[in-house]
C-alpha cells in the first residue's frame, strides 16, 4: 500500500473520530486525545502534532468552531464544538467509512465480530 | 515545571501566521503540553520522565509549524497574503497607470533643476496615493504589519529601486566611470524612486499604523 493510501485512510479516520467526538459534547484539543486513545483502546492516538494541524482545518472548513473558556482551576482552554456544517459531515462519512468496512471485511474478512 | 509558553514560542518559531493567532496558537498548544505533563505526573511518573513525556508530542517543531500555518492559511501563506499579493497589486496598478498616462500622449513636464532637466509625469504622480493606499490597505486587512503594510504600499518604487541599483554598477562597468553617469544615475532616482515614493507613502500612511476595521461581531 502507497504511503499516501495509507495517509489518506489515516486522515480519513482521524477526521471522523473527532467529528463523531464532539457530535457528543464540546471539548478542548487534550480531552480529544485523550478520549479517541482511551476509546480506542489505543489503536487511534494523537500527539499534538497530528491533531492541533487538523483540528485548524477542520475549523477553518467550517466543520467545528472553537471558543475559549477558563475551568475551574482559572485555565483557559479552547474548546471545539461541531457546527452544523460538521453535523452534516458526519452521517456521508460514516457511510463512507461503513461501506469501506463491508468492503474489506468481504474481500479480507477482517471483521471483528 | 517548564514555562510552556515559552518553550512552545521558542520551538514553533517564526510559525507564518497573523500575530494574533500566533499567540492563540501558542496559547493552546502550551495549555495541552502543560495537561500532558500534569496527567504524567498525577500518573505516578517523575518530573522528568513527565517533562519528557510531553516533548514526546511533537517530533519536529518545523513541519509542526508548516502545518499549522497551511491549515490555517490555506495554499497562501500569511506573508504571501500581506506582503507579496498586496505588493504586486499596487505594482501592476501604478504601472498601468503609467502605461495608460503614456499611451493618452500626456506631455511629461520639464522641471529644470540647477541646470539639469527632469521630467514628471503630473497626472501619474496623481494617481500614486491611491495605489498605494490600495496596498496598505490590502496589507492591513490581511493583518500585515506596519512594515509589511508600508512595503506593499511603496512596492513600484521599491522595485524601481532595486531596478536602478542593478543597472548602475551594470552601467559604470559597461560604458566606466562617468561624472554625468552618476549625475543622471541620481536624478533618475529622484524622478523614479523618491517623488513616487512620496506619492504613494501620503496613501499608505493612513493604513500603514492603524489597526484594520472590526467587521466581526464579537459573540
Amino acid at each position: 500500500m502507497s504511503k499516501r493510501i495509507r495517509s489518506n485512510i489515516a486522515r480519513g479516520s482521524a477526521e471522523i473520530a473527532i467529528l463523531a467526538l464532539l457530535a457528543e459534547q464540546p471539548l478542548y484539543g487534550f480531552e480529544i486525545a485523550k478520549q479517541i486513545g482511551e476509546r480506542t483502546g489505543g489503536a487511534l492516538k494523537f500527539t499534538l502534532a497530528s491533531l492541533y494541524p487538523l483540528l485548524y482545518e477542520m475549523e477553518k472548513r467550517g466543520w467545528v468552531e472553537a471558543y475559549w473558556q477558563a475551568n475551574a482551576a482559572g485555565r483557559d482552554r479552547r474548546y471545539y464544538r461541531l457546527t452544523l456544517i460538521g453535523r452534516r459531515q458526519l452521517a456521508p462519512l460514516r457511510a463512507e467509512w461503513r461501506s469501506f468496512f463491508h468492503a474489506l471485511d468481504a474481500l479480507a474478512g477482517v471483521s471483528h465480530a | 515545571m517548564p514555562d510552556w509558553k515559552m518553550l512552545v514560542r521558542r520551538r514553533l518559531g517564526h510559525v507564518d501566521l497573523p500575530s494574533g493567532s500566533a499567540k492563540a496558537v501558542v496559547s493552546e498548544l502550551a495549555a495541552h503540553l502543560e495537561e500532558t505533563y500534569q496527567h504524567a505526573l498525577a500518573n505516578g511518573l517523575t518530573n522528568r520522565a513527565a517533562i519528557r513525556l510531553a516533548l514526546q508530542e511533537v517530533d519536529d517543531w518545523r513541519v509542526l509549524a508548516v502545518n499549522i500555518s497551511r491549515a490555517k492559511e490555506g495554499l497562501m501563506n500569511h506573508r504571501t497574503k500581506s506582503l507579496w499579493l498586496p505588493a504586486l497589486i499596487t505594482l501592476s496598478a501604478a504601472s498601468v497607470s503609467l502605461a495608460v498616462t503614456q499611451f493618452l500622449r500626456t506631455q511629461p513636464r520639464l522641471v529644470w533643476i540647477g541646470g539639469w532637466g527632469m521630467t514628471f509625469y503630473w497626472q501619474w504622480l496623481a494617481t500614486l496615493p491611491l495605489f498605494g493606499a490600495l496596498g496598505a490597505r490590502l496589507s492591513q486587512r490581511a493583518e500585515g504589519t506596519t512594515r509589511a503594510r508600508l512595503a506593499a504600499g511603496l512596492a513600484p518604487s521599491l522595485t524601481m529601486l532595486i531596478v536602478m541599483s542593478l543597472i548602475l554598477p551594470w552601467g559604470l562597468a559597461i560604458d566606466g566611470f562617468h561624472f554625468f553617469r552618476l549625475v543622471g544615475f541620481g536624478l533618475g532616482l529622484v524622478n523614479w524612486v523618491a517623488i513616487p515614493a512620496a506619492a504613494l507613502l501620503i496613501g499608505a500612511l493612513p493604513f500603514a499604523f492603524r489597526s484594520g476595521w472590526n467587521l466581526r461581531v464579537n459573540a
